[in-house]
């Protein structure tokens, strides 16, 4: 909503400055999203004649102006084509500063000097849009700045409004607020029509079918105008709150909607079949063409204002075009109604179709203004059109509202606001803004004030409406700040919100950079993963409404975000990475409404295992560094032993290079190098090692293992190995059959080439052993590696080497 | 007798002192206390001697034998100094290198005012609680006074999923299903993923939020205040300017709109504060009753309030980010920033 100073001031005689009421206006709960001061700083901009106008010799679009600024002429070279000798007009001289900090300078343009500017209304911001050059009215004086002579110096306001305040969509309700906050006196207009015409009653009729959804309808009739152009003031005034002018019968409509706040339609009589008007509901499918041309398709839930025959508009929205004011429009019939909110919300919604009209009418349009707002607009337009208006007004009305009552408490205000207010001063804050006291009949009770809510507050409904208005009125700075008296409750975190941020801080320690990407992927990204077509994971969760394709399904799991954002890193050269994500996925779950969101943690690496440095090796990440990772991050978390089985089986993974990931029987996750095709399907052109796993489980400590004090001694033996055996089957042999003073074994070397033969590995053990009794002897260590070698080359199909 | 020994004293001194090597030291003290060394002989030649003689002059073997050790143990110990000082030398490093980087990972810096800001809020004795992203109508938006075909609603554009679920627009249900489980006193603050229908420049269709409440007996919006202003002085620094102005959210009433002085300018008017010296970091306001109503509470017994504000803005006003979308595209050249 946009409201001028002098506009304002014509309801209300402040005395504020514009930056001071745009203060005040912020503070009161009215948001100003931007000042526009109009005029300010242009007093450089001055009332010139123009001399001669002549064709710019090397620019067949300029001319080439002498001009009369009062004390010397002047060349401006000028690109508008609506100005001649002798027109007065606005010229911004060399070091004006036009609004957008638009310097004017003394310049050359193709090849003539050009001093200054003639301005279009545009250019000094006094209209959104505007052709060709102001020209002034005859007889201002010439050098005198052209804001100060036309009385256009003002101050725009637009206010960003909460939904809860359509009282202020209108010059008159902000004003009413100027008024509250200044204790200024409101003055309302009090339109009076000169009714000349024969009784409207024997002309028209109005019949409302549906009283449910539009309460009120009124109607008059005017007959005899001159359709044309707006007179300057009504366009000027149409412009400065960001309307275009039509003609002077839509344009009045359209400046009592500002001011008054109440949405008007003109239909042209002779096209209304039958002289009547009925407020009914459309028959469903029935195509209609709104003034903007477009074909809309109408259920019976909408209303719909038709005349004897058919839709003539959308009631509360849009006119329709077989009835709107054409040029040679003669009699019309003028509209004021209040429609049921929900109802033009809901067909408003539906066709996307949404006007300055349904933005009231959705929010609550004041019921009382329906007469008021008609004859605004009848006399305003036997002022702009003339014509005669007939006599008296048709307005049905059949259940007239009563106003609202209610009765706010100090003991209330007191317990919500935390200060103590007299029952005076609440009442003097109400009636400001133009709520009745009620007087208390047979004696009040104590603390107690009973008001009537006027028509245009509906979203005064309850006590504690009140209280916020006393609250807004009184001043949020005037409330004392307190820190409030509570009980003690133990608020400790819940473990599964330790377990995650304690698993990203290992994370990040281990030198992993977050990600966080957009819950919602493209369903493309099944296909580029090669997931089979009955995957469970391509069962997600669809958004209706998406924005786009590309984030049109909940994703089911973060593997192939993690994909896009390394190719995108690796698109800006950055080739060493290692990223993470910990978000939950969405997986539908049969029969319930909300799907599960379990917390998924997704890991990536690529690049060189170590930044590039002197002192760095080159080497790249393979699988084992990632591995690593993880087998510290579950070592920290003390999770249950995890056991690695080969092969993920996932097709986005490399199957000779995957894992899968159990821990006690369940399943973890997967690890692995990303499959090369999948690769190529991200356009990542460098190997990639990526893990996606469930939380795991944080288990308690389980207590340590007691120190021994006795030495220890070292074994090493290498075995030849078939490629198939497993380090995995080493270390489970190890803990079952060795012997229980043996208390660790190291893998320490692994070879393969010369002296190995093909098919085999060598692998070389390190075994420590150590008593908690006694300092063990060569003979027991010997007897009890050598038990253990034998047990492996038994079972393991190996020799010594 | 005496006089060998005292030149044999000062030879080994000129000895000793001309060795430039341990080794080389080494040897000359073989040379005079060695099993066959100089000193060695010429004390086996002693049992020549009176007997009256040979307490003297044993003292005096005695004397040079340990003045010959000393002058050793001096020497060895100036050249395993100068050995050392030599060493120290030549093994001078340019510590200006690089050194080798362990670690070296960050976290998000959504997660990084998220985690600030939980934390004073812990302090201040608040609790910790989620809820689902995918919501249900109920929580997201009936339950919070809300109902269906309220204009309200236009503020939030909302992700539907079915026409009874929806990608929660706010972390405001929290409040709902926390309030539904506990009875007063509640204090609580909830962090959370929120989706809205709206991507431009200055706006992302999925965002951060943290929301926070607290109900029980005897709540006022000067509390709201006071808990608000003592947490923004925390968060941005004691003196920052904090102003509540009215505003409206149908699940609070009063509801205030919170903005801080410009961190920017400092108040005196810049692009970010679009000129006006102010900048809105939260939304509050004191709980409803009709949101009372549908958990339960007594709105007669208890009152609270609510408030919530969105991490993208305070990271962007914290770490001075002046584009939101640089949070959602992962480039490591930011991530490493934090």
């Amino acid at each position: 909503m946009i409201v001028t100073h002098r506009w304002l001031k014509e309801f209300v005689d402040f005395a504020l400055t514009p930056d001071e009421l745009s203060h005040r206006l912020t503070m009161a709960g009215l948001e100003v999203d931007t000042l526009h001061k109009i005029g300010e700083g242009l007093d450089d901009v001055v009332v010139a004649r123009l001399l001669e106008v002549a064709p710019h010799p090397e620019a067949d679009r300029l001319t080439l102006c002498r001009v009369d600024n009062g004390r010397e002429e002047v060349q401006v070279v000028c690109g508008a084509r609506n100005h001649k000798t002798g027109d007065l007009v606005a010229l911004a001289q060399v070091g004006a500063v036009l609004p957008g900090d638009f310097k004017i300078k003394k310049s050359k343009i193709r090849g003539l000097e050009s001093c200054g500017m003639l301005c279009s209304e545009k250019e000094l911001g006094l209209a959104a849009e505007s052709e060709g050059i102001l020209i002034l009215p005859p007889g201002l004086p010439l050098g005198q700045p052209v804001f100060a002579v036309l009385g256009l110096k003002d101050a725009r306001y637009e206010l960003g409004l909460t939904p809860n305040r359509p009282d202020c969509l209108s010059v008159v309700g902000v004003a009413r607020e100027v008024s509250a906050m200044s204790g200024c006196q409101l003055r309302l207009p009090r339109p009076v029509v000169d009714e000349a015409g024969p009784d409207i009653a024997s002309l028209a009729a109005v019949v409302i079918e549906e009283p449910e959804l539009c309460p009120r309808y009124a109607a008059r009739l005017i007959c005899g105008v001159t359709i044309g152009p707006s007179p300057a003031w009504l366009v000027r005034r149409l412009e400065a709150v960001g309307m275009r002018s039509i003609n002077n019968v839509v344009d009045v409509t359209n400046y009592v909607l500002m001011e008054l706040g109440h949405p008007l339609h003109a239909f042209d009589f002779a096209l209304l079949r039958g002289g009547r008007i009925v407020v009914r509901r459309s028959g469903e499918g029935e195509g209609f063409t709104t003034l903007d041309s477009q074909v809309r398709q109408l259920k019976s839930s909408d209303l719909t204002i038709c005349d004897g025959v058919g839709a003539v508009a959308l009631a509360g929205i849009m006119g329709g075009e077989n009835s709107e004011i054409r040029p040679e429009t003669r009699d019309i019939l003028l509209e004021s109604a209040y429609f049921n909110p929900a109802a033009i919300r809901r067909t408003s919604k539906r066709l996307g179709l949404h006007s300055e009209s349904s933005h009231r009418f959705e929010r609550g349009a004041d019921i009382d203004m329906v007469p008021v707002a008609l004859n605004r607009a009848a006399a305003l337009i036997l002022e702009v059109a003339g014509g005669t208006v007939a006599r008296g007004v048709l307005d049905v009305y059949p259940q007239p509202l009563s106003r609202r009552h209610l009765t706010i408490s100090t003991q209330r205000t007191h317990a919500i606001l935390g200060i103590e207010l007299s029952l005076a001063r609440i009442g003097e804050l109400l009636a400001a803004i133009g709520l009745d006291i009620i007087p208390p009949v047979g004696g009040h009770p104590d603390g107690l004030l009973t008001v009537a809510v006027p028509s245009f507050r509906p979203d005064l409904e309850r006590e504690i409406d009140l209280i916020e208005e006393v609250a807004r009125l009184h001043g949020y700075d005037q409330i004392v700040e307190t820190l409030p008296v509570c009980r003690i409750v133990s608020q400790r975190l819940p473990q599964h919100q330790k377990l995650t941020t304690a698993l990203r801080d290992a994370v990040v320690a281990c030198g992993f950079a977050e990600t966080i990407n957009y819950s919602f992927v493209s369903p493309g990204l099944w296909d580029k993963l090669q997931l089979p077509a009955e995957d469970r994971r391509r069962k997600c969760v669809k958004v209706l409404n998406p924005l786009t394709e590309e984030q049109s399904v909940m994703r089911t799991m973060l593997a192939p975000s993690m994909l896009e954002t390394l190719a995108r890193n690796l698109a800006y050269r950055t080739r060493d990475l290692r990223l993470f994500e910990l978000r939950p996925v969405f997986l539908p779950r049969a029969g319930e409404e909300l799907p599960d969101e379990p917390l998924r943690l997704c890991l990536a690496i690529c690049g060189r295992r170590t930044p590039e440095g002197w002192a760095q090796g080159n080497d790249a990440v393979d699988f084992f560094d990632l591995k690593g990772v993880l087998e510290t991050l579950y070592r920290q978390f003390r999770a249950d032993t995890i056991t690695w089985q080969a092969d993920a089986g996932e097709p986005y993974l490399h199957p000779g290079k995957s894992a899968t990931l159990y821990s006690g029987g369940v399943r973890l996750g997967v690890v692995g190098e990303v499959h090369p095709r999948t690769l190529a399907a991200f356009a990542i052109d460098v190997p990639v090692y990526l893990a996606e796993l469930e939380l795991p489980r944080l288990n308690k400590h389980a207590g340590i293992r007691p120190l021994s004090r006795f030495p220890d001694a070292y074994r090493d033996s290498a075995l030849l190995l078939d490629e198939t055996v497993t380090a995995q089957q080493i270390f489970e042999l190890f803990a079952k059959a060795g012997s229980k003073d043996a208390e660790d074994l190291v893998l320490f070397d692994l070879y393969r080439g010369p002296g190995v033969p093909e098919g085999k590995k060598s692998v070389a053990l390190r075994v420590r052993y150590r008593s908690s009794e006694k300092t063990l002897t060569d003979e027991e260590i010997n007897a009890a590696h050598g038990k253990l070698v034998q047990t492996l080359c038994k079972k393991l199909d190996a020799t010594l080497r | 007798m005496k006089q060998q020994l005292e030149g044999m004293l000062a030879a080994a001194r000129t000895a000793l002192a001309g060795a430039d090597a341990e080794a080389a030291l080494q040897d000359v003290r073989v040379r005079f206390l060695g099993r066959k060394g100089e000193l060695t002989a010429l004390m086996k030649e002693m049992g020549a001697l009176p007997p009256e003689e040979r307490p003297a002059m044993g003292a005096l073997v005695n004397r040079v034998k340990e003045e010959i050790e000393a002058s050793f143990a001096a020497r060895l110990a100036a050249l395993r100094e100068e050995e050392i000082g030599r060493r120290l030398v030549a093994e001078r490093i340019d510590v200006t290198l690089p050194g080798r980087i362990h670690g070296g990972g960050s976290k998000h810096p959504i997660t990084l005012v998220r985690e600030e800001i939980v934390e004073i809020f812990s302090s201040l004795g608040f609790g910790v609680e989620e809820g689902p992203e995918i919501e249900k109508d109920f929580y997201n938006f009936e339950a919070l006074n809300m109902p269906k075909d309220h204009p309200a609603r236009d503020m939030q554009d909302t992700f539907y999923i079915s026409d009874e679920v929806v990608l929660r627009t706010h972390t405001s249900p929290v409040q709902i299903r926390t309030m539904l489980q506990h009875q007063p006193p509640v204090r609580v603050i909830a962090p959370g993923t929120v989706y809205r229908r709206d991507s431009d420049i200055t706006h992302s269709p999925m965002f951060h939020q943290i929301e926070g409440f607290l109900v029980d007996h005897r709540v006022t919006f000067g509390d709201l205040k006071g808990v608000l202003t003592s947490f923004i002085s925390q968060f941005f620094g004691q003196g920052v300017a904090v102003r509540f102005r009215p505003s409206f959210f149908p699940f609070t009433e009063p509801s205030a709109e919170v903005d801080i002085q410009c961190v920017i300018c400092g108040g005196k008017g810049c692009r970010v504060c679009k000129n006006s010296g102010w900048l809105e970091i939260l939304g509050s306001g004191m709980i409803d009753p009709e949101v009372f109503k549908s958990v339960g509470y007594d709105p007669e017994v208890y009152t609270g309030f609510a408030f919530g504000m969105g991490l993208e803005r305070v990271a962007m006003l914290k770490y001075g980010v002046s584009d939101l979308r640089l949070f959602f595209e992962n480039d490591h050249r930011f991530l490493r920033q934090f």
